[in-house]
């Protein structure tokens, strides 16, 4: 039976299909259909069943990810949303952190909150900090609210008061009343989708919650009945940001929990891939058209961002939001990534993007400024004939004058000028990976380095190389990797909640029979009764008595005081250089990770060949001024054979990608197809 | 061969500055997640740098404006004072506020960064310590009218001899502070951002070798300092006057009048504070380091707001002031409140340069961090600090209204306190948060931005609280007829219902349970004509509740229309 997925990026609809009962794979392409998403995924279906003959109805299972949240969001397409929240607090929202990053903009705002002033309201009510009643809910205050918000239609109403992650009790009152006297209206109250302290940052995230929730309802409803139209009748599964997926009334619940949807399925997929060879430390990286992602997979499980914001950069604040979001650092620099020369006379790469339209210069479609793309063509990686399968023929010449723009400027001749593009962006990606490795504790030579996006096999051995990675590991179907992984993905949720806790006997007794009431939750999100395999992993937030800040600490419920601080102390050895031996620890959050034993992705294993049947041909690469032109042997990856070892220089072609080996370093080819590159001289521990 | 004459190829050159920026921040990081005190961890008062071997800044991380010309300052005298006599695995601590400091709570960590035996860069770690003895809790007396009163001070000493830390240092530090655990938590994440950037400054070296990438430091502060240039001469030739008014100085309410002459010539600028009064008794004094700061700053404004921070953009600016004056004190006047000083000077150019370049500035802000203490002893009988800056309204420029509640100029990346955090963590309970909409903001064709009101419900039987606001009666100005900002105010309505105290400079209020402290922070001032401002905007006011009819009627002359 058939398990489909379908990704919806910025520019194309990806499909992968697998058929469990033949191991065949495969793949289909639509352009995204930016206002109604689900045009594009019907395309990509219809794709699919004329080019490989897939038949609806033997879907069994279907994921989907999508860009319908994030687009709402910074596109302010939400709907019109209101917030109710406790008196004295209304501005909270639109305070936010009040930080300047942008230090010395003397004309700096915060960013504009989501709902403005006139449609905040204040109840009268408190509670203090461990949940107990100080105030109780004036009923009272509720009906002008509801007036306000039937004069000025609202369709979503967003519910914080101070202190619900300890006590629901007032929200959830609130949030029936509004419910009954506003039918119309989706209510959303905070504890719902976070139980974590720090007002702004929940009522942020309640209030984006409630503004997207009617649109992605609408969008799934839309969507599950043309799937049902076309006998695509399965059970509908959505790609969440923390790695696993959902079901699509679970994602309608807490839509915020789709916002990286696309990313985190790349990310499921590098875990995928570690497990099939056997490696639980994976880094990953994606490079798209515009931006290039990289994640950590720790003891094969993605790494969470426990801060994650919203457009947030160097200058911008950003909107912080309180759902497990896998902690991805994104860089501006892609295939498209426009190369320029600023006023200080260096050479940048992005994160301006030439995107697909027009495209890099290569493309010939009118752009005449030279892209990371243009780079890799010139000296010689890409094909121009065999690019994405033949199926769009790219143009050296055009991608040379784009580049001749720079080399003439910098004084270089135009392969160096490519090799100068190329070493810029590989330099901020390097950056990027250390982040994700080295700044947050991990070491990228116990890693094996998983690759993928179009022109991300291209780069890859290099950057490799560069990080010491135990080895380059190029997935199959790179260039799609997103909705391959996808397929990877197990129902997952996340319980996350803010419980304040000095470490001691009394403390982890409590710890534990906190851990499992999130277990009942778990058990009851799933649905799938009391006996439904599910994998549980604990973690505490902790830190030493003082700190603000703690650390994420893999735990058993069952740990002893001594136990649980060695853990701890390492934890923060191994993120912060130091441990303090004697300071007394506290507990501050609490996390469940609870996934759902599923079915996943098999790798099928590859049919053995003849050594050579894969050589296709040479082609000159150009590896810079030391080394020269050289000349490569390409290989057709469909026709590599398991087992072999090719040495580089070499090329590997295939549909949605290629992939260039370097000199000393040495490919292998699985059994299942996946190609793995190591240095040749491995030197000893 | 010098480095200056060396070229680094522009693929090496951007490079290394990504690898530089990449390195601050890492420091950053490391530095917000360990550090113990909440000054640091939540309001972010800290910064990390790197410098050249001669002191020069070439990068350093987002933080808060105060450290934009005091890290090159210090590193410079702790170069002079251990010339010869530094060796790999040193590290120096030093909190002098004259030898280019700010104040005695901050804590400078200096490493020398060597390879191939010799140094090639320094990186620096400075962050706001909550108590480092003294008069008070947190070290920062509104009164105080001497250094001695304002904690420990270690003038440059070595805190770490050969990766080791000195059991003597560490051992006067904590016998001379009243918080020490926090105190020695701090200094350990501190130490532990110097050591990553020594890290990765190792990893540059032996990539790109000593030469190159000395080379590129000096193309960076060589090529920011031609954009600076060519900046200022873009603007008119002349010399720019200000002058303003300090609200008191802490020890007595009299208004001190501070002025400056800012002269541009060509590509050069001068910033003149030649008339200011000598140092004042009370501790908004600051010394000259804090000075160079806080013209850099408004210079970086002017020149390249959003461009990475380093020495070449100051190179055509040159700050003079004779020595002893409230901007340029000397030991033993007391600097605690340095910043409640400085900002004038900031406010002094920023208001002179204005004119010249509306596309950069804005109207006044409220200018002062606001920021109180509460201190006192919790349920359990353990003492606590609670120390907060205050967030407030900005003014109003040429196409866009004054920001709200965001932080002074004096800060930067610095964020309000959790209502959530501070009540689980303190006797505090936090009654409003929200905008200051009835204090008023400077109206305009542009108004100002609001500030804030934040009450404290004290819990606490036995609380005191002090603070120093400046901007309690001189009122953010406007610009180009645009009118006044409005005032920041601390209140205290005593339990008993008594009336409300105000208070602006205060070094003492005994607190009981049930008192309530109220924090107003003012309004920004208004860019250009209200007659002018656009009816649409008038409504949205309206309709937000930021303006009542009346205050429409009367400072816009607008009459609103019945609604339908």
């Amino acid at each position: 039976m058939i398990r489909l997925a379908t990704d919806v990026g910025g520019t194309f609809t990806d499909l992968v299909g697998y058929d469990e009962r033949s191991g065949e794979l495969f793949t289909a392409k639509s352009l995204t259909t930016v206002d109604d998403q689900s045009l594009g995924v019907l395309d990509a279906i219809a794709v699919a069943e004329a080019k490989d003959g897939l038949r609806t109805r033997d879907v069994t299972f279907f994921a989907h990810g999508g860009t319908t949240v994030i687009n709402a969001i910074t596109e302010r397409k939400g709907v019109r949303t209101a917030l109710v929240t406790t008196a004295g607090f209304r501005d909270v929202l639109e305070i936010g952190r009040g930080n300047r990053p942008d230090l010395y903009n003397l004309q700096f705002h915060s960013p504009e909150p989501f709902v403005p002033r006139h449609l905040r309201f204040e109840v009268r009510e408190r509670l203090d900090a461990s949940g107990q009643v100080i105030v109780p809910l004036e009923l009272d205050d509720l009906r002008p609210i509801i007036a306000r918000c039937q004069a000025e239609d609202i369709e979503a109403v967003a519910i914080l008061f101070l202190h619900s992650y300890a006590n629901p009790e007032h929200e959830i009152l609130c949030a029936g009343i509004l419910a009954d006297a506003l039918p119309f209206a989706t209510i959303c109250a905070s504890h719902e989708v976070s139980r974590q302290w720090r007002e702004y940052e929940r009522t942020n995230t309640v209030v984006l919650n409630a503004y997207v929730q009617p649109i992605i309802q609408n969008y799934f409803e839309q969507l599950k009945r043309s799937l049902t139209r076309r006998n695509l009748t399965c059970p509908y599964y959505a790609m969440q940001s923390n790695g696993g997926i959902s079901t699509f009334d679970q994602a309608v619940a807490s839509p915020l929990t789709l916002v990286e949807s696309g990313p985190a399925g790349g990310v499921a997929g590098a875990a995928r891939i570690g497990t099939a060879i056997g490696e639980s430390e994976v880094l990953s990286l994606d490079v798209g058209g515009t931006t290039a992602k990289c994640s950590l997979i720790h003891g094969g499980r993605p790494t969470l961002n426990v801060e994650y914001r919203l457009e947030h950069t160097r200058i911008a604040p950003g909107h912080a939001i309180q759902v497990p979001v896998v902690d991805i650092v994104e860089i501006g620099s892609g295939g498209g990534s426009i190369a320029r020369i600023d006023d200080r006379g260096v050479l940048i790469v992005g994160p301006q993007s030439a995107g697909s339209s027009p495209g890099p210069a290569c493309y010939g479609r009118g752009g005449l400024k030279p892209t990371l793309s243009d780079a890799i063509l010139t000296i010689g990686v890409f094909d121009p004939a065999t690019f994405a399968g033949g199926s769009l023929h790219l143009d050296k010449q055009k991608a040379k004058e784009a580049i001749a723009t720079i080399a003439g400027p910098l004084g270089l001749a135009i392969e160096d000028a490519a090799i100068a593009i190329i070493e810029i962006a590989h330099a901020s990606m390097i950056n990027a990976l250390k982040l994700v490795t080295v700044q947050r504790g991990h070491d990228p030579r116990d890693a094996v380095f998983v690759v993928s996006g179009g022109a991300g096999p291209a780069l890859a051995t290099r950057l490799g190389r560069d990080l010491s990675v135990k080895a380059t590991v190029i997935p199959p179907h790179p260039g799609i990797f997103s909705a391959w992984g996808m397929l990877a993905a197990e129902p997952r949720a996340d319980f996350r909640s803010t419980w304040f806790a000095a470490l001691s006997t009394q403390a982890l007794a409590d710890m534990s029979v906190r851990f499992k009431g999130l277990e009942t939750e778990a058990v009851a999100y799933f649905a799938k009764g009391e006996d439904a395999d599910i994998r549980f992993t604990y973690q505490v937030e902790a830190r030493y008595r003082g700190q603000e800040h703690g650390v994420f600490t893999h735990v058993e419920p069952d740990d002893d005081v001594r136990g649980f601080t060695e853990r701890f102390h390492a934890a923060h050895e191994r993120a912060y250089s130091f441990r303090l031996a004697d300071a007394a620890i506290e507990i501050t959050t609490l996390h469940l990770e609870a996934v759902l034993n599923g079915a996943v992705i098999a790798l099928p294993k590859i049919e053995p060949t003849g050594s050579s049947a894969a050589l296709t041909g040479h082609r000159n690469v150009y590896f810079g001024g030391t080394r020269g032109w050289i000349s490569c042997p390409v290989y057709a990856r469909g026709l590599l054979a398991p087992g072999q070892f090719i040495e580089g220089p070499m090329i590997v072609e295939e549909a949605t990608a290629t992939t260039l080996v370097q000199e000393n370093q040495v490919l292998s080819v699985t059994d299942t197809g996946i190609l793995i590159i190591r240095e040749t001289s491995v030197e000893a521990e | 061969m010098s480095p200056a004459t060396l070229c680094v190829d522009p693929v090496t050159q951007e490079i290394i500055e990504g690898k530089l920026m990449a390195t601050v921040d890492e420091m950053g990081i490391v530095m917000a997640r360990t550090s113990m005190s909440p000054v640091i961890y939540e309001v972010l008062d800290f910064a990390c740098g790197l410098l050249t071997a001669e002191g020069e800044l070439v990068a350093q991380m987002n933080g808060i404006t105060l450290f934009t010309g005091t890290f090159g300052v210090q590193v410079k005298a702790l170069i002079a004072k251990f010339a010869g006599n530094l060796f790999d695995g040193d590290i120096l601590l030093s909190n002098d506020p004259y030898a280019g400091g700010t104040h005695a709570c901050d804590f400078a960590i200096v490493k020398p960064l060597f390879a191939e035996g010799r140094i090639v860069a320094y990186a620096i770690n400075v962050a706001h310590y909550l108590d480092v003895g003294g008069s008070v809790p947190g070290s920062l007396a509104p009164n105080a009218t001497s250094v001695f009163q304002e904690g420990l001070r270690l003038p440059g000493v070595k805190v770490v001899r050969s990766d080791v830390f000195s059991d003597e240092i560490l051992n006067i530090i904590s016998e001379n502070v009243r918080l020490p655990e926090i105190a020695l938590g701090d200094l350990n994440a501190q130490v532990a951002t110097v050591r990553v950037a020594a890290r990765r400054m190792a990893e540059l070296s032996s990539k790109y070798g000593i030469t190159t990438v000395q080379a590129a430091f000096a193309n960076l502060l060589d090529t920011s300092e031609k954009r600076s240039r060519a900046a200022i001469s873009l603007l008119p030739d002349g010399c720019y006057e200000a002058t303003d008014i300090i609200d008191g100085d802490g020890v007595s309410a009299t208004p001190i009048v501070v002025t400056v002459a800012v002269t541009i010539a060509g590509d050069s600028i001068a910033a003149d504070f030649t008339g200011c009064p000598p140092a004042v008794a009370g501790p908004i004094n600051c010394a000259r380091g804090a000075l160079q700061s806080a013209v850099k700053t408004i210079i970086k404004a002017m020149v390249g707001p959003q461009a990475p921070s380093n020495e070449g953009w100051f190179r055509p600016l040159t700050v003079i002031a004779p020595s002893g004056t409230i901007f340029t004190a000397e030991k033993p006047s007391p600097t605690g409140w340095y910043y409640e000083g400085s900002v004038h000077a900031s406010e002094l150019v920023w208001k002179a340069l204005a004119p010249l370049m509306p596309s950069r500035f804005s109207a006044g802000s409220y200018s002062s961090l606001c920021v109180v203490y509460i201190s006192g002893t919790d349920k359990s009988g353990q003492p606590f600090i609670h120390i907060e800056p205050q967030h407030g309204g900005w003014g109003g420029s040429e196409h866009r209204d004054g920001a709200n509640a965001v932080i002074a100029l004096t800060d930067g990346d610095t964020y309000n306190y959790s209502v959530e955090v501070i009540e689980a963590r303190f006797p505090l309970r936090v009654k409003r948060y929200g905008f200051n909409v009835e204090g008023g903001a400077g109206a305009g064709r542009r108004r100002g931005g609001f500030g804030i009101v934040r009450e404290y419900e004290i819990l606490s039987k036995d609380a005191s609280a002090y603070g120093s606001f400046g901007r309690t009666s001189t009122l953010p100005w406007g610009m180009d007829g645009g009118g006044s900002g409005t005032a920041n105010v601390l209140q205290i309505t005593p339990a008993d219902q008594g009336e409300p105290q105000s208070y602006g400079r205060v070094a003492h209020i005994d607190l009981k349970s049930g008192d309530l402290l109220r924090v107003v922070t003012g309004g920004g001032g208004g860019w250009g004509d209200a007659q002018q401002r656009e009816p649409g905007l008038i409504e949205q006011d309206l309709q937000n509740g930021f303006l009542t009819e009346a205050e429409a009627s009367a400072l816009y002359g607008y009459e609103r229309r019945i609604a339908g």
